[in-house]
């Protein structure tokens, strides 16, 4: 994996784990307003999801590199 | 027969609120790919100018200006990265001249 392409993969780690925070939050404090009387432990059970998410997404993109891809041929 | 009906409706309103509020985030891809996300970010950077500009029209109040602040901190952290490295790289040569230096002073000293 060249520099270049190392850089721009932290950056998209970076930007993803900037949305999913976000959007755990929110739905989180959706969930927490709708449904379980505004406590607080549906908001940070959905901000854990969202890091969770986004820690998934980084482990994934930085391995794709290194994972070996296969095509099934087909059958003439 | 309507108290009976009531807690349903109300917890039909609330699972169709969720649900929503679920697939709204489902289908603009803010809970997909790595590069679904930073698309997202990069179209929701995007659509703050003008939307903060309409809400500022509607309310009918200016806005302050915000300052333009000419500091880059990936510049910053680049090249404070560059310097460390650099003076780790020369302090070997650079002990060796002070102490040489130091060790000179003092031999003048006791001459």
């Amino acid at each position: 994996m060249s520099e270049k392409e190392l850089g721009q993969k932290w950056d998209r780690c970076l930007a993803d784990c900037a949305v999913k925070l976000g959007t755990g939050l929110g739905l989180g404090i959706v969930f927490s307003v709708v449904f379980f009387k505004r406590r607080t432990w549906p908001i940070v059970f959905g901000t854990g999801l969202g890091l969770g998410m986004a820690y998934s997404n980084c482990q994934n993109d930085l391995r794709s590199h290194y994972v070996l891809h296969s095509k099934v041929a087909k059958e003439e | 027969m309507a108290a009976k009906i009531l807690p349903l409706v109300k917890f039909a309103t609330k699972v169709t609120i969720a649900g929503g509020a679920i697939y709204v985030a489902y289908d603009s891809g803010l809970l997909g790919d790595g590069k679904e996300g930073s698309v997202t970010l990069g179209r929701a950077k995007a659509a703050i100018p003008p939307a903060v500009e309409e809400w500022v029209k509607y309310f009918g109040f200016e806005l302050p200006a915000t300052p333009k602040i000419e500091f880059s901190p990936l510049d910053a952290w680049n090249s404070g990265v560059q310097k460390s490295i650099h003076a780790l790289s020369v302090a070997p040569s650079t002990v060796s001249d002070y102490t040489k230096q130091g060790l000179k002073y003092v031999k003048d000293l006791t001459k």
